[in-house]
């Protein structure tokens, strides 16, 4: 049973896991099962984060019952599709619970830039 | 489209276990679905790596999510079973119960102490018997196929000899003509004291004299060097302990020459420490020296005088051999009794004036090894299993007892939703943790005990020395916590969780406790005492054994003597030169201040073993076969006065028989029954059926019957030849002390010494020594069965009290309206002890009962008693009930001193 905590607040949620980060943000790009989200998170990474099926399944559970995603049934391209899948579709709390994630990670990549951690923004071209 | 393997998937829905089942259902399909997306488009050539990465990306997920599940679901299962989400899982719960239990112990650590510390008694007392049991019983011997190992004997049923040695021609008969062994080898049927030439003097160790092959049949190599070659004579192979002790463990001792009793071997090998060859027990009963381990093992050769008659024929009646083959692959060990049965029969016919009446038997070689101590060990091993079962029903008594008070509590619990199965539990879990710290103190405990109890057990058990703790304790110990654990905890779940709870929250403030469950203690309390009764009794009838043993009167005076063995040097190698040997030593001992008779004989009472003969009397034709066999010793000057063993009829040998003079013996009074049946023996003529040649000897008197082998065993015929006519190369000397016999020991040494410097004097102790080794084994068992007995009565007492003093506190109400209503102290006391001695009269009657049922199984370990001896039957209970009574004293006294006032104020 999933239960939206709608009310919530989305920096309950944080830190996120770095995996279910990935997910989101997967997700954000549209509804996908799990294999497309390895696949999405293994291209975005080039290679650098790989997700077995065990933690991207753990990772799933819990994120549906936070209430960050849930399962829809409707499958985009039936044809293509194997009766076994299941698809996830971020719910609004996963979207802004995603973008707080990505604030706190911006302000400490920013507090690492100013301890002159990383090249500056210009460099990188 | 591309699959995955079946391995692939079969592998993927193995790991998948490892996620709890609610997961699985949700995300199984999909998990697999993706894991197998994945597998079907990884790089071509190399899978195996990515599928073993899944597997174990699925296993520590898998679990790391069922710890998680747990965690969230259990943290308050209460909670979660009554509002029916949750069922109960096992970790989760298990740690809650634990939690409880510990909260618990934590509250009442009297109790808990009591607990912990009566089942550490049960338990490790349990693993001590056990891991010596293990030792001694259960392992294997260290021989390669030791289950195919036999032990052959002759034997002589006419005779009552059973697992005689075997005659060196009977031996090369039996393996030349059996087709059962694939190996027999022989060896002297006891250890020979050699004396070793040390720079120092000699030094006697023992040898054991084997045939070349018998490293070989025993399947074991030397650690250093070789074992025997065929035909090899001059050699030696040392023990490991004496490698060590004598050479310092060095290994170029292979190789070095050694001079034993004045011959030169070389040292080939070294065996290895675990090989142990002999065990005592598998010497016959024609063992010499008291002595139990090799120190060095010899060639057995087939020749010499020891082995060639003066016929010049290899010799079949005399029999000092023993023998151990392995059998043939597929025989059994029947087939192997009937085969050499039948060579014995042959033999039998062959050669009827040495083997008619004489067969042939086999015994497996473990039998031979443990068969003594078995009954002795398995009693124990009941009696240490019944105190076991005591602590177990004492614990569950305390918590029975404790539960009572917490009854509410268990009530609570119950209304609020919690299953009857989940209150077992929760009590199953509490004993548990109580056994399982018992468990803990008992391995400290274990290693202690094990210690004493090695140090306590007579040395003659087998492989007593290579007792120690080891892992199978741990098991053990383990396998003891959850046996005690569910045994003390399910009497208590099951009452206590039966109880009505409705009943019990309606109830007064105190939270008493039903009827049924005051039974279920008192059933308790009756199996304790009953077990106590059935223990004690054994331990009482195993003691009493003890104790008689101490009266028998072993035919002589065992107080005031010194005894030693001796080796007459080699260099007086005849009669004479040895009767003068004799002469001088002798007198040079007379002559010390203390000593007041000293003799010498070749078999010692208590102190070695026998050797028999058969004897022919004159004028009586009688059938080779039927012909009365008799102990056979030597007595040296002085030797029945020395002992104290009485001259009843005749003579003593005297200065009259001299080596000129015509043969003479004496008797003792077993033989002059069985040999001549109520006619006076003296000046009758006997012959020695091994002597060869008509050597006839007159019988010049009879002395008194002496306990040889052991003092429970009865005196058998015996017959003494004077020494001076047949001076003996090793005997034992004996010297009656006026003061401690001890101290002569350094005076006699130094007399020796005067003779030859290198005589060798040893194994110097005391009869009192002799006799009390002899009684050890029983000592060991009336000793344990009393501590045993004693724990089983106090435990007993305890539940007894535990009861008593509960019933007083519940009914404390009762006796105080009884009180109130006029009724005397005395009579509440009364009411209390009444109600305790029924409880301790009942289980006096099932101990009986029980105790006549198993105490008939200990009847081999008795001795002068019988298993119903009446005088244990009734005085044991008796104490048994005087101690139970006192138990109650204390509750009585509280019961008579309510104050009738408060008790009823408490309403």
């Amino acid at each position: 049973m999933v239960y939206h905590r709608r009310d919530s607040d989305p920096l309950d949620f944080l830190p996120l896991t770095p995996v279910a980060f990935e997910i989101l943000l997967s997700l954000a790009e549209g509804d996908q099962h799990g294999y497309s989200i390895m696949r999405a998170v293994e291209q975005r990474t080039g290679g650098a984060i790989e997700v077995h099926a065990g933690t991207l399944y753990r990772a799933i559970n819990r994120l549906l019952s936070q209430g960050l995603v849930v399962e829809i049934d409707e499958r985009p391209a039936p044809e293509f599709d194997d009766e076994r899948r299941r698809y996830y579709h971020v719910t609004p709390l996963g979207l802004d619970v995603l973008s707080a994630e990505a604030r706190r990670l911006e302000s400490q990549v920013l507090a690492a830039r100013a301890r002159r951690l990383l090249p500056s923004r210009r460099g990188e071209g | 489209m591309n699959r995955p393997g079946r391995m692939a998937a079969v592998v993927i829905g193995a790991a998948l276990l490892a996620f709890p089942r609610r997961f699985r259902r949700r995300h199984g399909a999909a998990l697999r679905q993706a894991a197998e997306d994945r597998l079907t488009k990884a790089p071509a050539g190399g899978r195996r790596t990515p599928l073993l990465r899944l597997l174990l990306n699925l296993l520590a997920t898998g679990f790391s999510e069922r710890v998680a599940d747990a965690r969230e679901r259990w943290a308050w299962p209460e909670r979660g079973e009554a509002t029916g989400r949750a069922r109960m899982g096992f970790p989760g719960a298990a740690t809650m119960h634990l939690r409880q239990a510990l909260r618990l112990f934590w509250r009442q650590p009297l109790f808990t102490a009591t607990a912990v510390l009566t089942l550490a008694l049960g338990i490790g007392a349990s693993l001590a018997i056990l891991t010596v049991a293990n030792a001694v019983l259960l392992r294997p011997l260290s021989y390669a196929d030791a289950d195919r190992l036999v032990m052959i004997w002759s034997d002589n049923p006419h005779e009552n000899r059973p697992r005689n040695p075997v005659s060196p021609a009977d031996f090369l008969d039996y393996r030349s003509a059996t087709a059962s062994f694939s190996a027999m080898e022989a060896m002297y049927s006891f250890l020979t004291p050699v004396g070793l030439q040390t720079g120092a003097g000699p030094e006697m160790i023992q040898a054991f004299v084997v045939t070349p092959g018998t490293f070989r049949l025993l399947g074991r190599e030397a650690e250093v060097g070789r074992t025997f070659r065929n035909g090899e004579t001059g050699v030696a192979v040392l023990s490991h302990a004496f490698w060590q002790t004598r050479f310092g463990g060095d290994p170029g001792v292979v190789g070095r020459k050694i001079t034993m009793d004045g011959q030169v071997g070389e040292v080939v090998g070294v065996m290895p420490p675990d090989f142990v060859f002999p065990y005592r027990t598998m010497l016959g009963p024609g063992g010499f020296t008291r002595a139990v381990t090799a120190d060095v093992w010899l060639p057995l050769e087939f020749r010499g005088p020891r082995m060639i008659d003066a016929r010049g024929a290899m010799m079949r009646n005399v029999h000092y051999l023993a023998a151990i083959g392995r059998l043939e692959p597929g025989r059994s060990i029947e087939q192997a009794r009937a085969d050499l049965a039948t060579v014995a029969r042959n033999l039998a016919q062959a050669y009827p004036d040495t083997n008619k009446g004489w067969g042939a038997t086999v015994v497996p070689l473990y039998e031979q090894t443990v068969g003594d101590v078995r009954p002795a060990l398995l009693l124990l091993l009941v009696g240490v299993g019944v105190l076991m079962l005591t602590s177990c029903v004492n614990v569950a008594n305390l918590v029975l007892a404790r539960s009572a008070a917490r009854q509410r509590e268990l009530a609570l619990r119950s209304a609020l939703g919690a299953s009857r199965f989940r209150l077992v539990l929760q009590v199953l879990t509490e004993t548990l943790v109580l056994s399982s710290a018992g468990a803990l103190v008992a391995l400290f405990v274990v290693g202690w005990g094990i210690r004493a109890l090695v140090a306590l057990a007579p040395p003659e058990i087998p492989r007593i020395e290579s007792v120690r703790p080891d892992a199978t304790v741990l098991v053990a110990a383990l396998a003891a916590a959850v046996v005690a654990g569910l045994l003390a905890g399910l009497v208590p779940a099951l009452a206590t969780t039966r109880a009505d709870i409705r009943g019990t929250l309606q109830e007064g403030s105190r939270g008493t406790i039903g009827g049924r469950h005051r039974r279920t203690r008192a059933i308790l309390v009756v199996a304790e005492v009953s077990l106590a009764v059935v223990l004690s009794i054994g331990a009482v009838l195993l003691g009493r054994s003890f104790l008689r043993l101490l009266d028998v009167d072993p035919g002589f005076r065992p107080d005031h003597l010194l005894t030693m063995q001796m080796n007459v040097p080699p260099r007086f190698n005849t009669a004479d030169l040895r009767r003068q040997f004799y002469d001088d030593f002798f007198q040079r001992l007379e002559t010390l201040p203390g000593v007041s008779a000293v003799g010498g004989t070749t078999r010692l009472p208590l102190g070695s073993t026998n050797v028999s003969t058969q004897v022919i009397v004159e004028g009586r034709a009688l059938d080779p076969a039927r012909l009365p066999e008799v102990e056979f010793r030597r007595a040296l000057r002085r030797y029945f006065r020395a002992m104290g063993i009485p001259v009843l009829q005749g003579r003593d040998f005297d200065e009259r028989d001299t080596a000129a003079a015509p043969p003479v013996a004496v008797i003792n009074q077993a033989a002059a029954r069985r040999l001549f049946s109520g006619e006076d023996p003296v000046g009758k003529r006997v012959q020695l059926g091994s002597t060869p040649g008509p050597v006839w000897m007159t019988i010049v008197g009879v002395v008194g019957d002496v306990r040889h082998v052991s003092l429970d065993t009865e005196p058998a015929p015996e017959l003494y030849v004077c020494a001076v006519q047949n001076p003996p190369v090793a005997p034992f000397i004996v010297l009656r002390a006026q003061g401690d016999p001890a101290a002569l020991a350094a005076a006699v040494r130094a007399r020796a010494r005067e003779i030859d410097r290198d005589l060798p004097i040893f194994d110097v102790r005391t009869m009192e020594q002799l006799r009390s080794e002899s009684m050890a084994r029983r000592r060991f068992l009336a000793l344990l069965a009393l501590l045993f007995g004693a724990t089983a009565l106090a435990l007993a007492s305890a539940g007894v009290y535990g009861v008593m003093a509960l019933s007083v506190a519940e009914r404390t109400q009762e006796i105080g309206v009884r009180l109130a209503l006029g009724a005397r102290p005395a009579q509440m006391w009364a009411l209390v002890v009444r109600q305790g001695l029924t409880l301790i009269a009942a289980g006096v009657c099932v101990g009986l009962v029980l105790a006549r049922l198993t105490v008939p199984l200990m009847a081999s370990q008795l001795f002068g008693i019988d298993a119903a001896d009446p005088l244990t039957l009734v005085l044991v209970p008796i104490v048994l009930v005087g101690v139970a009574l006192l138990a109650c004293y204390v509750p009585a006294r509280r019961a008579m001193r309510v104050d009738p006032l408060t008790a009823l104020r408490c309403e």
